[in-house]
């Protein structure tokens, strides 16, 4: 069984949260490339997703780009960008790979959660005399709001898993001491490192997933008060 | 497609053990996830699954080497990332497995029941068939996302199509990189149109119909 002891030793030694592979800075540039990446994927995603949403054009397109994400590997997608653009260009095709990664999720969030709302939404707002962007804006996009914050949520766990295998191609994050670990056989860097990924990954998926209930709970109350 | 057409064997080889690796923690985690569906009662079904939303949320890295420390496998081998994976399944596939289960016809159980089947004749021969698109549908997404996280495993040393990825990038030879994730992705393919293809051949009543 593994010593547990010598983890909390690992984990008290304070030069292991020093200088360049210190925690606190692989922790931040674990975090900055992981949020970088969701927020080009969202601006890029989010409109795309809405318009398909809306229009009703291009659904199937979407589905079969979510379906087929899911079969390519994030690791072989990395090494190809990386060995396409040249070592040097790392950080670029590190992007490029999560901004992909990101892309399917939050395309697929926006677009299924318009799609999800009743027909006669939609025909009862513009009936109200809505123009197409007041649909958007004051109907669809608030009804698709738990959905499109689902989408963050799938697409913030396979960003932060991808950015664990960032030290594979020389950059760091906190999955820098599981691979220096493995080949140093340094046990308890090894574990010390997945268990704060865990927490990490963990910490914000939960996180995503209060924001996701707080969403719904408030359709679901601002629906309530209008029967009363 | 020169190097993949000189490394036709090693290709082969690495494709076997990646689907050996792979599948067998898809049917356990299948025959798990199904039986976890069914026997949970329903006050705990939203805990067991906001508890295995979170070990979804976990990086396979990260599992495949937090495991060891948790119950004393290997660090480096085959054992300890087919357990990880079954986890994954399981957690993947229960919520739509209770979707399977709790979205059938209840006059159906109720009309099987009056029949005088048991409980478990009603299981086998009742529910189980009537939840197979259900089930069906939620081992396609987990059987894509476990094959293609399963290329991970070689970064802890199992010789799988992730191998490729690793020596590939190494050795600066694009196309080993590229040959692996071609490979992985028409498995990937493969495994999902034969369970398609299961899922119709056990429910011929659900083409029937539709003429």
């Amino acid at each position: 069984m593994f010593d547990f002891e010598s983890l909390w030793m690992w984990l008290a030694d304070s030069k292991n949260w020093e200088g360049r592979y210190g925690l606190p800075n692989l922790l931040a540039e674990h975090l900055s490339l992981t949020f970088m990446s969701i927020g080009i994927a969202a601006l890029i995603a989010l409109p795309i997703g809405i318009a398909i949403g809306h229009s009703g054009k291009g659904g199937s397109v979407v589905v079969l780009l979510g379906s087929a994400s899911r079969a390519i590997p994030t690791m072989g997608l990395l090494f190809v960008l990386v060995m396409l653009l040249g070592v040097q260009q790392r950080e670029l095709a590190v992007t490029l790979a999560l901004v992909a990664i990101a892309f399917p999720p939050i395309l697929s969030g926006a677009y299924a959660g318009i799609r999800a709302l009743e027909p006669h939404i939609p025909e009862a707002a513009r009936a109200q005399g809505m123009t197409g962007s007041q649909l958007i804006r004051l109907v669809e996009v608030p009804l698709a709001m738990p959905a499109i914050v689902g989408g963050f949520r799938i697409a913030w766990i396979q960003v932060v898993s991808t950015v664990v295998l960032a030290p594979l191609i020389g950059l760091g994050g906190l999955g820098f001491g599981i691979i220096q670990g493995l080949a140093l056989r340094n046990f308890d860097q090894v574990v010390a490192s997945a268990m704060l990924i865990v927490i990490l990954t963990v910490l914000g998926d939960q996180l995503i997933g209060v924001a996701q209930k707080t969403q719904t709970l408030k359709l679901e109350n601002s629906s309530g008060g209008r029967n009363k | 497609m020169t190097w993949a057409l000189n490394n036709a064997e090693l290709i082969l080889q690495l494709t076997l053990t990646h689907l050996f690796v792979s599948l067998i923690p898809l049917g356990l985690g299948f025959v798990l996830a199904v039986a976890l569906a069914r026997v949970t009662p329903a006050p705990f079904t939203p805990g067991i699954t906001s508890a295995l939303g979170a070990v979804y949320a976990i990086p396979s890295l990260a599992l495949f080497v937090a495991l060891p420390a948790l119950i004393g496998t290997d660090f480096l081998g085959l054992t300890n990332v087919m357990i990880a994976l079954t986890i994954y399944v399981i957690s993947s596939m229960f919520f739509s497995a209770r979707d399977a289960f709790t979205s059938l016809p209840p006059a159906t159980i109720e009309f099987a029941r009056a029949q005088g089947l048991s409980a478990s004749q009603r299981f086998f021969f009742v529910e189980f068939p009537l939840a197979i698109p259900g089930l069906i549908a939620g081992a396609r997404i987990a059987a894509a996302s476990t094959i293609s996280m399963a290329s991970i495993a070689a970064v802890v040393g199992v010789r799988n199509l992730g191998y490729l990825f690793l020596d590939g990038f190494q050795r600066r030879i694009f196309d080993e990189v590229f040959a692996g994730l071609l490979a992985i992705f028409v498995i990937a393919i493969a495994v999902d149109l034969s369970l398609w293809l299961l899922g119709r051949a056990l429910t011929p009543w659900s083409r029937r119909s539709r003429v």
